[in-house]
């Protein structure tokens, strides 16, 4: 009697979107469509890389959000990696998305973090 | 979820009631998340209803009129409506006098959110001004300085009771940082506005045709009064004969009477209408008329709808220098032009740095619409249902 063996594969398909500069109600609309784009394909595990930006409002804030809900109703999660500007950090601290956001570092990307 | 909101809503004429519709509005398409919506409102005046229209895969709505707006047994009858409803999360849509402009009625009000807590509920507060930056005297409280002192003291004793609840939201930044460096408060985060207009991808239009409109928009009498807007239309007529300035409102609750005399003071000032109260349907005809949407503010007290609302339909804006308004257009991303508060000269002065530059006025209305857009109402609601998910988990 041969052995059956059943294979599945899990992939999990992961974006990490670096972005470098001011993160504003006047660029926020790209960044938008960029993860509209991706949430249309299925993806659902979005990393937000923010080492390099400068400055977060509102209005950027509100994309990571709105991401964060529609990956989560997809079963998947979006992380971040933790900008170095205190001007961009303040307002995830203010809006105590610091507690709701999972952030992890560079090397963390890989899918334990899901 | 089942959630139970503590509001003001249409047609009741309360303060926040327009925050308090439009919230609600959105708070009904969130289906995907939300199971039954329960309003505890404020009774109407006799022969009045509340009524809201059901659309297909919106959420369930009841609504129970349950307070009154200056009783003194507001807090055990809310409690009641919310023991019958048992939500999951309960919202208190608030400000200080929410509940009543005389100081017992007001203060037990606010004591709500803590019975609540108390008594086993999950309890989330969107409190949009808090006492410490609050000019009473604009307020129309105070008056006497030792009266001031008292009421400063119960604001502080509120605000702690306010705090115990499991979340506290506030519009401001600054908010945030008092209630965290005063009260050494943890469960304080900052929700901001939001635009309460859809967004769309055309820019509705800065400069509409017919004559040069300077608008203001509001309930007056207390924080927003218009004497000096009227001094400044006045000052504005010589070079500009067919300039409409449009009052659209009421008095504040705190000032009957405010606008009549108003009108009586400044009868002699031509060009000048008042609307009156502004239902929800004349509100996109009362914003696309105006050229310029003007802030005769002498203090604030919390985050500005009108402000929002003005970005919403592209509209240029004239604003006070004041701290937290100032503060406010910076992070937000909103533009305008400033003038120093309770000065009617410098306010024509930024009147007219608006309508007699087009470039100007095209320029601060896109910029505007660009800032309300980033944020609209919608995704605020989405922010206060995480944080609810979060609340739950505990």
């Amino acid at each position: 009697m041969t052995i059956e063996i059943t294979t599945k594969e899990h992939t999990i398909r992961i974006i990490v979107l670096a972005l470098n500069g001011r993160l504003d109600a006047f660029e926020a609309p790209a960044l938008r469509k960029v993860c509209d784009d991706y949430l249309a394909q299925q993806v659902n595990h979005i990393v937000f890389d923010l080492t390099e930006v400068s400055m977060l409002d509102s209005a950027g804030l509100a994309v990571l959000v709105s991401t964060l809900k529609r990956t989560r109703l997809a079963n998947g999660d979006v992380r971040l990696i933790w900008p170095r500007a205190e001007a961009a950090a303040r307002i995830l601290k203010l809006t105590k998305f610091d507690q709701v956001f999972q952030s992890i570092e560079p090397s963390q990307i890989v899918p334990r973090g899901f | 979820m089942r959630i139970a909101m503590v509001t003001t809503h249409p047609p009741s004429k309360g303060s926040l009631n327009e925050y308090g519709y439009h919230f609600v509005r959105y708070l009904r398409l969130k289906a995907d998340t939300i199971s039954e919506l329960t309003l505890l409102v404020d009774e109407l005046p006799t022969g009045g209803e509340y009524a809201l229209e059901t659309a297909p895969g919106s959420v369930p709505v009841k609504i129970v009129p349950c307070w009154k707006f200056g009783a003194l047994d507001n807090a055990l009858r809310i409690r009641k409506a919310v023991q019958a409803a048992h939500p999951d999360v309960v919202l208190f849509n608030l400000q200080f006098a929410t509940f009543g402009d005389k100081k017992i009625p007001a203060t037990l009000g606010l004591l709500t959110p803590w019975l609540l807590k108390r008594s086993g509920f999950k309890v989330a507060i969107l409190l949009h001004n808090i006492m410490e930056t609050v000019n009473l005297k604009s307020a129309g409280f105070g008056g006497n300085p030792l009266i001031e002192a008292v009421i400063r003291l119960f604001g502080n004793i509120v605000t702690r009771f306010l705090l115990s609840v499991d979340m506290v939201a506030v519009t401001i930044p600054k908010y945030v940082e008092i209630l965290e460096g005063k009260y050494g408060a943890k469960n304080v985060m900052l929700a901001p506005h939001g635009s309460f207009e859809e967004p769309t991808d055309a820019v509705p239009n800065t400069m509409p045709g017919g004559a040069s409109t300077v608008m203001t928009f509001g309930k007056f009498g207390t924080y927003k009064t218009v004497d000096i807007l009227v001094e400044a239309h006045a000052m504005l007529q010589p070079d500009h004969p067919n300039l409409r300035l449009v009052i659209a409102g009421t008095d504040s609750p705190n000032a009957a009477g405010y606008l009549e005399g108003v009108q009586k003071k400044y009868a002699h000032v031509t060009n000048v209408e008042y609307t009156g109260y502004v239902a929800e349907t004349d509100v996109p005809r009362i914003f696309g008329e105006a050229w310029v949407v003007a802030f005769p503010y002498t203090s604030t007290t919390g985050s500005s709808g009108v402000l929002h609302q003005a970005g919403g339909f592209g509209k240029a804006v004239v604003l006070p220098d004041l701290g937290d308004l100032a503060e406010l257009v910076q992070e937000e991303g909103y533009d305008g032009e400033f003038f120093e508060p309770n000065d009617a000269q410098s306010l024509a002065d930024s009147i007219r740095r608006v309508i007699d530059h087009p470039e100007r006025q095209m320029e601060i209305g896109s910029h505007n619409y660009m800032a309300a857009n980033g944020l609209p109402i919608d995704e605020v609601v989405d922010w206060y249902l995480i944080h609810f998910q979060e609340i739950l988990k505990k």
